[in-house]
């Protein structure tokens, strides 16, 4: 049986950028708004993320966005009770060259106000105990950057949302949006029609293929990304480690497991599929510099999706070929810790016609239309 | 909720009780999925070996849902927990 359900706002996406959106809408006043997941929410990318937020990136637009959203991550943590701590990103430098390319970068982020320095050996060994840095010549520290749990923090701001009256519709797939000429009229789902003047497609690694129903082709591809937790051990460091020459990445959760993250060579559009040459690589490199690993068991390997935009860079707004409609995707491998700002530049898009930030506007659709990218070169793991 | 003067252990490896799943019901979550994310189980050491079960028949009993609606989560690999030596080649040759 069909149904028709009645809205303002139908949000496509369960993830982060999804429910923040949602969240943002409702603090700014909006009553009426439906979020569509078709699993259970954070089932994309958000729950395979590997917890880091960082503002130490190479373009303006990151950079002010991320820092913002770093301001974002601390008042919502403290006003919902999620985990989250600035414990630092460390980025581990082994010669001149990458020293070089790191200072140009560390004065980029000072010019926006992201306080990075480049750190001595000894001042790693003091961040990270039990560090052999014997192949690293020193090392960029961002003390700015940190982690959240993306279960607690997702899970909390859906608990805000429902008592706000937000229904999340979970095992309820999007298959189309309407369209009545230039205007979005609603999104049909496996479950029946959602009607509603404004629908924000929020859904990751699906939203090139549900925007392509009102015949719009957002230049996005998927692109598999690996990372694998150890069992649990008691707090041993803060910061998030990033080994510059491989692009691999380590952090402790909250929970205690270790989760790692390495580059490997990847096709567009490929299933996610579990390779055992990802465990080898990732575990040759945290191994030179955490000896103690070895005895540490892998527990758990997943497989998600970085979304990648042909510049890096999200495309957040609205889509000018129709009236109404939004998006959020290509986040590129930072869709967990934009996920605050965005919501918020949503929501000021939607309600004000344009986000109160510039660097925000300038990543809408319409810099791709125009070919006016923005290139992003810090993405790791 | 009842009270109960000795706790059911549903998940050995994170210690969850039958009691706090019972709580995650009554918050309106209906899958395994969430739960557990929710509770961590099936996240320990035994990867869900006894609890997934376990909550399968309960959940599916008690919503009446096929066990295919509660979304069971997917086995990921490895089987069992093993040490990340075993991906270092020359430590692995050593143990040879």
């Amino acid at each position: 049986m069909r149904s028709v359900l009645k809205t303002d706002v139908v949000i496509i996406g369960g993830g982060i950028s999804g429910i923040s959106t949602a969240f943002w809408l409702i603090k700014r006043g909006i009553k009426n708004v439906v979020v569509v997941e078709k699993a259970y929410i954070g089932s994309g990318s958000t729950f395979k993320c590997a917890t880091g937020i960082r503002a130490s990136f190479t373009s303006e637009e990151h950079v002010v966005l991320m820092r913002e959203s770093i301001n974002l991550w601390k008042a919502l943590s403290q006003e919902l009770g999620f985990s989250y701590m600035r414990g630092g990103y460390v980025w581990l430098l082994s010669n001149e060259d990458q020293l070089k390319a790191f200072r140009e970068l560390s004065r980029i982020h000072n010019s926006f106000g992201v306080p990075t320095r480049i750190i001595s050996v000894e001042d790693v060994e003091k961040l990270v105990s039990k560090i052999d840095t014997r192949s690293i010549l020193c090392a960029l520290y961002d003390p700015l950057a940190g982690k959240a749990d993306p279960f607690e923090a997702l899970y909390s701001m859906a608990g805000f949302l429902r008592s706000a009256g937000v229904r999340i519709l979970q095992q309820v797939e999007a298959t189309r949006i309407l369209q009545n000429g230039p205007q979005v009229v609603g999104v049909e789902t496996t479950k029946g029609i959602i009607q509603g003047p404004i629908v924000v497609v929020a859904a990751g690694y699906e939203t090139r293929g549900l925007v392509k129903t009102v015949d719009v082709d957002l230049p996005l591809k998927n692109v598999p990304h690996h990372a694998v937790i150890t069992e649990a051990y008691k707090r041993a460091f803060d910061p998030l480690l990033v080994d510059a020459a491989s692009g691999s990445y380590l952090v402790q959760t909250f929970h205690g497991g270790f989760i790692m993250g390495t580059e490997i060579e990847e096709r567009e559009e490929a299933q996610p599929t579990p390779r055992v040459d990802f465990l080898y690589k990732v575990a040759s490199v945290w191994i030179k510099y955490l000896p103690w690993l070895r005895n540490v068991n892998f527990l758990r390997y997943w497989v998600g999706y970085y979304v990648m935009s042909p510049d890096n860079h999200p495309i957040i707004g609205p889509l000018p070929e129709i009236d109404g409609l939004y998006v959020a995707a290509g986040f590129s491998g930072h869709g967990f810790m934009m996920g605050p700002i965005v919501g918020k530049i949503l929501a000021e898009w939607i309600i004000d016609g344009k986000p109160s930030i510039p660097q925000a506007a300038r990543l809408s659709y319409k810099r791709i239309e125009e070919g006016k990218l923005i290139h992003e070169k810090a993405v790791i793991g | 909720m009842r009270k109960r003067a000795n706790p059911i252990i549903v998940c050995r490896c994170e210690d969850v009780t039958l009691d706090e799943v019972e709580k995650i019901l009554e918050k309106g979550y209906r899958d395994l999925e969430s739960i557990k994310r929710l509770l961590r189980v099936g996240m320990g050491p035994c990867q869900g070996r006894t609890c997934i079960p376990l909550l399968i028949r309960l959940l599916a009993r008690r919503l009446k849902k096929d066990p295919e609606e509660l979304l069971i989560p997917p086995s990921r690999p490895p089987l069992t927990p093993i040490p990340i030596r075993l991906f270092v080649e020359d430590e692995k040759r050593a143990e040879d």
